[in-house]
């Protein structure tokens, strides 16, 4: 019974945990249906009960800004939902992209101390990088 | 009779058989692994004033280190960055500058032997702890923060926040 108390305990020390996820690691930018444009397509999972809204950016290797189009910059995914979106490059621009970054926005109400702000990072691989 | 007993054995035989073929179908189970990085806030951190003129998160003067885990699936994929705060995201107004400290260190790992080089052979750039995440699994991060206010002044009552960046670059 003592161990049974303990396993259940831990469980519930580890579902307090709160995650944030997103693939792939490795995204390919591909031709897209509209003309000028190429696409990628994220999938995020928020496993985080403090967070809703998650933040989209593309990056150069030197983290500087790439302008891209997607449904939505500031995604809402609430606890425990998964969203796929397409994220749309311009041709000139999709060369440049190295890293595609979602991070996690914290409402101002939330963090009444110190709060953790999650940001993930895909990236791109060059032709001729493994 | 015995033709009968011939009979009753061959149908047993022919159900065997027929009930072999029906469960002889393959049902595959497809699944597809992906390389991930997963961060998960396992203690958000808190500040505590042991004096008028300090915030701290050090637990011996009663406040707690933000704990962050990093869950890898793919070795050598991945680095983690974790930057402590250098600003108050939100706070009453402040009577002077505030001096800051933090520091980020690995406070558990999954794998011992795989992961032992991790503060060791880490990048401390300002703030920010860069770490290379070599080995498959799960590694605890413990981040310490210190808001010192500038000339002894106190900081006024109310909610002070600070944040932790945690982020996973995939190399």
């Amino acid at each position: 019974m003592r161990i049974m108390k303990y396993i259940i305990a831990s469980f519930i020390i580890t579902s307090v945990a709160s995650a944030h996820e997103m693939v792939p690691t490795y995204p390919k930018i591909s031709g897209s249906y509209v003309e000028g444009l190429q696409k990628t397509t994220m999938t995020m999972f928020n496993k985080r009960m403090d967070v809703e809204y998650y933040e989209i950016g593309v990056f150069t290797e030197e983290w500087k800004p790439i302008p891209f189009v997607s449904q939505y910059k500031v995604w809402k995914i609430p606890y425990l939902s998964t969203v796929s979106f397409d994220i749309f490059i311009r041709d000139q621009d999709a060369k440049k992209v190295t890293y595609i970054c979602s991070q996690s926005k914290l409402k101002k109400e939330n963090t009444k101390r110190t709060a953790v702000s999650s940001r993930i990072c895909s990236r791109v691989k060059k032709v001729g990088e493994e | 009779m015995f033709s009968r007993k011939m009979i009753g054995l061959g149908a047993i035989a022919a159900m065997s058989i027929s009930s072999t073929m029906v469960f002889a179908n393959d049902t595959p189970i497809n699944g597809t692994v992906q390389s991930r990085c997963v961060i998960q806030t396992d203690t958000a951190g808190t500040y505590a004033n042991p004096n008028a003129y300090t915030l701290t998160t050090s637990p011996t003067d009663g406040g707690e280190l933000a704990v962050i885990r990093f869950d890898v699936s793919l070795a050598d994929a991945y680095y983690a960055q974790i930057t402590a705060p250098s600003s108050f995201s939100s706070s009453p107004n402040l009577p002077d500058v505030v001096t800051w400290t933090g520091d980020t260190v690995v406070q558990t790992v999954s794998d011992s032997t795989g992961m032992s080089a991790y503060e060791s052979s880490k990048v401390e750039i300002g703030m920010m702890d860069r770490y290379d995440l070599t080995a498959t699994g799960s590694t605890w991060f413990k981040t310490s923060s210190v808001a010192a206010m500038g000339g002894n002044k106190a900081f006024a009552g109310g909610d002070y926040t600070a944040i932790v960046v945690a982020e996973c670059i995939a190399q």
